[in-house]
């Protein structure tokens, strides 16, 4: 059964996010859903990019106060 | 389209240009890219094995404000990089030659995959893109 966790990476700065979103991504299951929380702006536009370049899915970006949640599914 | 490798020659001991290089190698090496980076001249100063952060990096407008904010660190992103990506890093022959250095015992440990030569980097590199820093 897919699973969904959370990793805070607020307060990190660009490429921390999306690194610490790939070290999760190796770990998951197919189906998986990981969430990021980010303050970093760039990186609310990089992982997206990143995601459908390497070919998982990309489920949405939500933005509140300055910190982006940003879920991501493992496709492959 | 397999993407084509990418070939970083690091020469640049300042902290900004050592960053710069470790996000170019890691974020191309996790986006299905092949990296190979050459570590020379006074870069290679900063990946001394042992060092603290305070003796690694200096120099460039942005080094205060890396060392106290939640930057990354550079040696860290390297490692990154390699550990999930397709990356290879070298060290200079000749720095190391001049430093009376080897790669095992002087440098950053589980990073270098070996000393290599410029000429066979840059022959190497022919296949794809060059960029210097």
């Amino acid at each position: 059964m897919a699973e969904r966790q959370t990793i805070d990476a607020r307060g990190s700065f660009c490429p921390g996010p999306l690194m610490e979103l790939i070290a999760a991504l190796k770990l998951a299951s197919i189906g998986d859903e990981i969430e990021v929380l980010s303050s970093d702006k760039g990186s609310a536009a990089d992982i997206p990019a990143w995601v459908n370049k390497v070919g998982h899915s990309y489920v949405g970006t939500t933005e509140k106060d300055g910190c982006w949640s940003i879920v991501v599914r493992k496709a492959k | 389209m397999a993407s084509k490798p990418l070939f970083i020659m690091l020469c640049s001991g300042e902290h900004e240009k050592i960053q710069l290089a470790a996000m170019i190698a890691s974020v191309a090496a996790v986006s299905d890219r092949p990296v190979q980076v050459f570590v020379t001249m006074n870069a290679l100063l900063a990946f001394e094995r042992g060092l603290t952060p305070d003796q690694r990096y200096h120099g460039g407008h942005f080094h205060e404000l890396f060392m106290t904010s939640k930057v990354p660190d550079a040696i860290e992103l390297f490692a990154q990089g390699k550990m999930l990506g397709d990356m290879k890093m070298w060290a200079c022959s000749m720095v190391l030659d001049l430093k009376h250095w080897e790669t095992d015992t002087h440098l950053v440990e589980d990073l270098f995959d070996g000393p290599a030569g410029l000429t066979v980097f840059l022959a190497d590199a022919e296949e794809g893109e060059l960029i210097t820093i």
